[in-house]
């Protein structure tokens, strides 16, 4: 959805084509995802506010490039990181399922790490990179417990390694308060999806323009 | 939006972009891309000309093609 909203902002023709190209990949992953869980027995979650489970990084619209290409050096990076440990897991309907997703993220990764060298994004990459970690969740959580099971092909600490290896520069310094993390939302601080983003992603922006009785 | 951008290298260089939809079939040349490097070439590449079932794509930087004539000229 964020990457739909740089589809005619990039600072290139190549580069609107691609982020209009990315979201609509990634909406056709979200669409996956969704039908593998109901097929693996979980419970449609109610669509309200508060129980939309994204990083805090995508609840404004973006007003920078940079932060554009550090949602898609780093963040993108991580969701496909945690798609492959899935992909190499013991539940047979994610295996099968998600390769298609690993060959198109490749070209998400291309197009993130090349901008990531072309653009001085350092503040967003920092905050990009939080909110990963944030979201990958603490040692010894959920995931590490999946990775036992087998259901993750990757731990916690692997997960954290490899994107380290993707993304270069520093690692966040200051220490994250996993005191305060909602492991149903993983992260760390409150707030939501700003209200003009969520109409849209309800359908409510498109049903103001339908013609009336339609 | 894209106000604050600034671009670290300006040396952008034009690729080819080739496909075929079958195996037998030759290499078509399906249009152009400018990049910075080849990653980002690549992804450009796929964005832009992925609506056709292609079967094989490639990029060439145009600098790497070697003309034999062009139009207009005599084969030497």
């Amino acid at each position: 959805m964020r990457y739909a909203e740089w589809c005619i902002a990039a600072p290139t023709l190549e580069a609107d084509i691609a982020a209009a190209a990315m979201g609509l990949d990634d909406i056709g992953h979200s669409r996956v995802l969704y039908g593998s869980l109901r097929e693996l027995g979980t419970a449609d979650v109610p669509d309200e506010p508060g129980s939309y489970a994204n990083v805090p990084y995508l609840d404004r619209p973006w007003t920078d490039w940079t932060a554009f290409v550090a949602a898609n050096g780093v963040l993108d990076s991580a969701f496909t990181l945690m798609i492959e440990a899935l992909a190499g897991g013991n539940v047979e309907v994610l295996r099968s399922r998600l390769k298609k997703m690993l060959q198109e993220e490749r070209y998400h990764a291309m197009h993130g790490r090349s901008w990531l060298r072309e653009s001085r994004a350092a503040v967003a990459v920092d905050q990009a990179r939080r909110d990963a970690i944030v979201w990958i969740g603490p040692e010894a959580g959920d995931v590490d417990d999946l990775h036992q099971k087998g259901i993750l092909s990757l731990g916690v600490r692997e997960l954290r390694r490899r994107l380290d290896e993707q993304v270069s520069g520093a690692p966040a310094s200051t220490p994250i308060d996993w005191k305060a993390w909602d492991p149903v939302r993983r992260r760390v601080v409150p707030g939501g999806i700003d209200e003009l983003t969520l109409n849209m992603l309800q359908g409510l922006a498109e049903k103001r323009y339908m013609p009336a009785g339609a | 939006m894209t106000g604050k951008y600034k671009r670290v290298s300006g040396d952008a260089v034009e690729y080819e972009v080739f496909a075929r939809k079958t195996r037998g079939e030759p290499l078509h040349q399906v249009g152009s891309v400018v990049a910075p490097d080849d990653d980002l070439a690549a992804a450009y590449a796929r964005a832009t000309y992925d609506e056709e079932r292609w079967v094989e794509m490639m990029i060439v930087p145009k600098a790497a093609v070697i003309q034999l004539w062009a139009p207009g000229e005599a084969e030497a």
